[in-house]
């Protein structure tokens, strides 16, 4: 398994990967549910609408305890938990990777035709991108940026803030790296460790570590929404 | 610089498959935002709203109930009094009926006895008038025979005559007149 992913064609310049299929999978998984939804919406709930409710009612209130900004946050927050928690769980199905794509320069084994999205650096730089940049954009909304430019630079009891300022900025960037850096570990990781031990004993061994990467799948979901959410409500408050 | 080349071969990372997934999120938020939190928030606050009310009504029913179960008891206590009431008034009408009828029969029976009283003295006098009648036309009768066997006609007709003015003058004779 590589840390790339899988180029199954191309379209001009642009590859289409076999992380990408799968981000379209995932896709099609959340409008289908989205349809579901609608399709049932009754002011007395059941079935798919139960659980999407429960799943925003968990958001909502999780939001509503750190920000006053529900309604900015929460939709980022639910949104990154259902396309990332959908993803690695996808991923956890028996026999996903091992639908072969068989591409000019891809060998006799060929490549898998799907690969869990979040296991793409590609698509967890571009989510913890998102983030970041999502926090700065309502810091400067809410704070103005006479404020936000405050919370890097102060000439307050000289240079102590001025050193807390730089520490801010640079922890902006490790907050990228950190977001990406740990969805994409924890399940290319995961990947791995499933593969490996798939191939050294097919029955048995597989299903605690399966068990495990359920947990993980969930797990690493929540954390990257619930990180998400406590970054922007930090950033929509006025530095002091 | 050749290392940063080198991760970035390592991980696959592309300028265009980063861009891809940016606006596959972006296009997936707005379609949840727009399809699924929205209705989802509309649909909490319907039911939260209409939970709201039903509590309401709910206490407006328990309310009402209270009140009406107050109404009940008073509206019980008076009718008790009122049939109380009812009940002295109809004890004092029956008693003042019972005197009334009792009054009448007996006015009724002292007319009843009066009038028999009355008819029986009637009874009495025609019945005394009857036997004097009787008594008379049987002494007449007893006198003729007798005095037909004694007496010429002439000297029966005078004694006749003189019997019947002295009967006449009589008590019997005044009740035959």
């Amino acid at each position: 398994m590589t840390l790339a992913p899988g180029i199954l064609f191309s379209i001009g310049s642009f590859h289409i990967t076999n992380t990408l299929v799968t981000t379209l999978i995932v896709d099609a998984i959340i409008i289908a549910l989205v349809l579901l939804f609608r399709a049932s919406l009754a002011l007395y709930p059941n079935g798919i609408q139960n659980f999407l409710e429960m799943l925003y009612e968990y958001f909502y209130d999780a939001t509503k305890e750190v920000s006053d900004k529900v309604e900015i946050i929460y939709p980022w927050v639910t949104t990154f938990f259902l396309f990332i928690v959908i993803s690695n769980l996808l991923g956890q199905f028996p026999g996903f990777e091992t639908i072969r794509f068989f591409a000019a320069g891809s060998g006799e084994e060929g490549i898998p035709l799907f690969r869990t999205a979040t296991s793409d650096l590609n698509v967890t730089l571009a989510f913890a991108v998102i983030s970041v940049f999502m926090c700065h954009y309502y810091s400067i909304k809410y704070t103005g940026v006479r404020g936000y430019i405050g919370r890097f630079i102060s000439f307050k009891m000289f240079p102590i803030f001025m050193f807390v300022g730089l520490l801010e900025f640079i922890g902006e960037f490790t907050k990228v790296i950190s977001l990406s850096c740990r969805l994409f570990g924890n399940l290319f990781a995961g990947e791995t460790v499933m593969g490996t031990v798939s191939s050294m004993f097919a029955f048995g061994l597989p299903l605690p570590f399966m068990c495990l990467e359920l947990l993980v799948a969930v797990i690493q979901a929540i954390v990257f929404a619930m990180l998400t959410m406590a970054f922007m409500s930090m950033m929509m408050q006025k530095a002091h | 610089m050749d290392i940063l080349t080198n991760i970035i071969n390592l991980f696959g990372l592309e300028t265009k498959l980063f861009i891809a997934q940016i606006v596959n999120f972006a296009i997936l938020l707005y379609i949840l935002k727009k399809f699924l939190y929205k209705p989802i928030a509309q649909t909490l606050k319907e039911r939260q709203a209409k939970i709201k009310q039903g509590l309401q009504d709910a206490e407006n029913a328990k309310q009402a109930l209270k009140t009406a179960d107050i109404q009940k008891i008073e509206i019980l206590r008076n009718a008790r009094k009122d049939a109380d009431k009812m009940i002295e008034i109809t004890k004092q009408s029956v008693q003042s009926i019972r005197q009334q009828v009792m009054d009448d029969s007996k006015k009724q029976a002292k007319e009843i006895i009066e009038s028999a009283k009355k008819n029986a003295e009637a009874e009495y006098e025609a019945a005394s008038k009857k036997i004097g009648v009787m008594s008379v036309d049987l002494s007449k009768s007893i006198v003729s025979k007798i005095l037909s066997e004694l007496f010429t006609e002439e000297d029966k007709n005078a004694v006749l005559v003189r019997a019947v003015e002295k009967l006449e003058s009589s008590k019997y004779g005044k009740a035959t007149n």
